[in-house]
């Protein structure tokens, strides 16, 4: 007896939109088909094209070694196209190795006399002591600040401080260099300039130097800063391209303490009896006649009287389960690393305020693939989820379908597992089959689908 | 044409990931030794797309360390280099790198402004086209047909050449005002102080150019006794299997997309599917038989074959460390 999926693995199957969704990130695609697109003349067009054929191994003819050194061409010119800023729109970043500070006094006021400023007029500037006062509510982690902000991307991205300036944390920052969006300088402090002019001896001297980082000394200063590695900045990234809002957890740090979870779970096992005359009924009927919990002795259902199915099955279900609704136990062992949520994302849709940002659409652990190669274990699992806030099936679809409240579940958290720059997302969520009655929603289904049709009146 | 990297190439070693910025390396090292990488970057034309990705190049530590092995590349401690190579700039160096910079960001505005010159001409050259054959259309209608119908057709196409119009003169006014400014301050920087202070150009005539690698200012690889070199990297068990395969001609790729250690590809992956989906596995090592079966039905059911594979110890059969590789199939009896 073969199975039927058997007979389809052994068919080649005709039409290939008939299987799971082709995800074209999942392969090499050929790069001649991105070189169709002319994105010099025209800015606007930015449809992805289709995937190109494939052979099914080499071959030592002309046409194929043809066709993949064309390709090869290709993905050369591709990824040799230069990253350039125009002078009316170019953003300049100024990297701070030190973490946010203030600008020092005699900070020209606009970029053109930074860039203008000759060393001489460097030179006629006393040296100040930068002033340690704070720069209002900027992350400490933030390494990078851009003094003439003006982006889209700035809506969901980067801190703004007193002056101004809005200050970028080192993935913001890097993804943002990368797309092209922004050009960061050396400051001074890091080029020499304090080696070569004795009144620069400023370690905190973070102004523009004029000389622009490239994308692999952006890459060296900020890939391994405040806490981001590269499998978190796979991560950032990916999402970032698809159009997400993602921003740090507060699980992002190994000692940060993750507030999200903490929240009244307010739901209390109300309606296991009804309200009114008939609640007052089935409860003197349970007083009278107590269920058992002693199931050695006769049948599990119990002797005596049985007023309804739902009563048999309530006292056959004798396997404890665990109800994510209730409250978490007093032990509740926080999170480790690396299965903590690190990020939280938006999807596009969602109206996102960087001073008030709502309640995140997804949290995702980011996982490395090489570092932890097994299933984590259920304790993981557990305070991993239960760092999460309890998110119940209660849209007005899931109401009425069964198996989407399971898919749901009470609690969802994403794993993004990232193996050597390719990441994978699962999603894990914590089912509750306790709390689906099946013989409750059989007799609800018998009631609409199987209504005996009315006698017909008359005589 | 590409052009060949200098040997060694430097690999960034950054927060524990190995990285490739030089796309000269990247091809190289694709075409001669087949080392595919898995690129991380955004590719700065299309930014919003997850199918084609650009710099840098991610290597996995095997491929790292089989470049190394081969003598075709060094492990380069980038956050050190950079911090140190750039504090020990000199303002010579400075000086020269900027110039460089701005005069291929001045190549690059000259470029873009020859191609919108070209555009607006193309733009142009359209509109008189459209013109002069609505004008003769009209004109053949007229003649033709009867009057109440010419006078609808004559609008029509002034209608038509009247929506093509707005599009030139958006193109024309930016390239002609560039060259402007481009003619009026190199003619001033010409005639201005020769003095070398001055470095950077009068603002607005190049583009601000953010460079792939940092090759200028610094080294290309640091000297071999510098401190920035590090070891080879630490590879995982299943390495000779890796080289093994590597050396049979395959191209190899992370593998868990499909569940695997490595996708195994018969060439390159631009232009082939993969064949086999590898595991790696130590001699003598307990293989669960659950493992193997899903392994097969998985590669069967994706059509690649399902590759197991170690390096011989001195009980082997085989000598040792050669590596035997065994591809299973779902039999589906």
């Amino acid at each position: 007896m073969a199975d039927t999926d058997e007979a389809a693995i052994h068919m080649p199957s005709q039409d290939g939109s008939a299987h799971i969704e082709v995800d074209l990130s999942d392969e090499t695609q050929d790069f001649r088909m991105l070189s169709n697109i002319s994105f010099l003349t025209d800015g606007t067009q930015a449809s992805i094209p289709k995937r190109g054929e494939k052979d099914f191994e080499p071959n030592p003819t002309l046409y194929q070694a043809d066709i993949l050194s064309a390709s090869r061409q290709a993905m050369h010119n591709a990824l040799s196209y230069p990253r350039i800023h125009h002078p009316k729109n170019q953003m300049i970043g100024v990297y701070a190795p030190n973490g946010p500070a203030p600008p020092s006094q005699h900070t020209p006021s606009n970029l053109e006399s930074i860039a203008e400023g000759s060393p001489q007029t460097y030179a006629e500037v006393p040296s100040t002591t930068t002033t340690t006062t704070t720069v209002g509510n900027v992350h400490p982690d933030a390494c990078v600040y851009v003094a003439n902000p003006k982006s889209n991307l700035f809506k969901t991205i980067g801190q703004a401080d007193r002056w101004n300036r809005i200050w970028l944390l080192p993935e913001e920052a890097l993804f943002m260099l990368e797309r092209g969006s922004l050009n960061i300088h050396w400051p001074r402090s890091e080029v020499g300039y304090d080696e070569d002019e004795e009144d620069e001896g400023d370690e905190n001297n973070t102004e523009d130097s004029g000389i622009p980082m490239s994308l692999q000394a952006a890459y060296a200063a900020f890939a391994s800063r405040g806490g981001l590695n590269s499998e978190r900045f796979s991560v950032y990234t990916g999402l970032r391209r698809l159009g997400y809002t993602i921003t740090r957890a507060p699980g992002w740090n190994d000692d940060g303490e993750d507030a999200a979870g903490i929240e009244d779970s307010g739901s209390e096992e109300s309606g296991k009896h009804g309200a009114g005359l008939a609640g007052i009924y089935s409860r003197f009927m349970e007083w009278l006649c107590p269920p058992s919990t002693n199931t050695a002795l006769g049948p599990v259902a119990g002797v005596g009287f049985h007023r309804s199915y739902d009563d048999i099955y309530s006292k056959l279900s004798i396997i404890p389960w665990y109800d994510p609704t209730a409250a978490p136990q007093a032990a509740r062992s926080p999170a480790q690393a690396p299965y903590r949520v690190v990020f939280h994302v938006y999807k596009p849709s969602t109206p996102f305020k960087k001073s008030a940002p709502p309640p995140p659409d997804f949290r995702i652990a980011v996982v490395e693939a090489r570092a932890h190669t097994s299933v984590p274990t259920l304790s993981q699992l557990g305070a991993l989820l239960e760092s999460t806030p309890l998110d119940p099936p209660t849209s007005e679809k899931m109401s009425r379908q069964l198996y989407m409240r399971l898919r749901h579940g009470y609690r969802n958290v994403i794993l993004a597992v990232v193996d050597e720059g390719v990441v994978s997302y699962l999603r894990i969520s914590e089912a509750a089959f306790g709390k689906e009655k099946l013989y409750k929603q059989k007799a609800l289904a018998n009631k609409t689908q199987y209504r005996p049709k009315p006698k017909p009146k008359g005589r | 044409m590409e052009s060949d990297p200098p040997l060694p190439v430097p690999i960034s070693y950054i927060a524990g990931s190995y990285f490739l910025f030089s796309i000269d390396a990247v091809t190289y090292l694709r075409r001669e030794h087949h080392i595919c990488g898995v690129l991380t970057g955004t590719l700065p034309q299309i930014p919003q797309q997850n199918v084609f990705l650009g710099l840098p190049l991610k290597l996995m530590p095997e491929e790292a360390r089989l470049l190394v092995d081969n003598g075709v590349a060094c492990i380069v401690d980038e956050v050190k280099a950079q911090r140190e190579g750039m504090r020990a700039l000199r303002e010579a160096d400075r000086q020269k790198y900027r110039r460089e910079l701005e005069s291929q960001g001045a190549h690059a505005m000259r470029l873009q402004t020859n191609r919108k010159e070209q555009q607006r001409e193309e733009a142009l050259k359209r509109v008189e086209a459209k013109k002069t054959a609505a004008k003769k259309k009209a004109a053949a209608a007229a003649a033709a047909a009867a009057a109440a119908a010419a006078v609808g057709e004559g609008e029509d196409n002034s209608a038509a050449t009247g929506s093509d119009e707005p599009a030139a003169p958006d193109t024309a006014p930016a390239p002609a005002e560039d060259t402007l400014m481009a003619a009026t301050t190199t003619s001033i920087t010409s005639t201005s102080t020769p003095t070398t202070t001055t470095t950077t150009a009068p603002y607005g005539t190049t583009m601000g150019i953010t460079p792939a690698t940092s090759h200028p200012p610094l080294p290309y690889t640091p000297s071999p006794s510098s401190s920035t070199v590090l070891p080879p990297p630490t590879v995982p068990p299943s390495y000779p299997l890796f080289a093994h395969l590597h050396a049979e001609g395959y191209y190899l790729s992370p593998g868990l997309r499909f569940g695997c250690q490595y996708l195994a590809y018969p060439g390159d992956p631009l232009r082939f599917h993969s064949h086999f989906l590898v595991v790696g596995a130590d001699w003598d090592e307990e293989l669960d038989l659950m493992a193997v079966v899903a392994g097969g039905r998985l590669g069967t059911g994706v059509k690649k074959g399902f590759l197991i594979g170690g390096a011989a110890d001195e009980s082997g059969l085989g000598d040792a460390g050669s590596v035997r590789t065994f591809s299973v199939e779902w039999a589906g009896m």
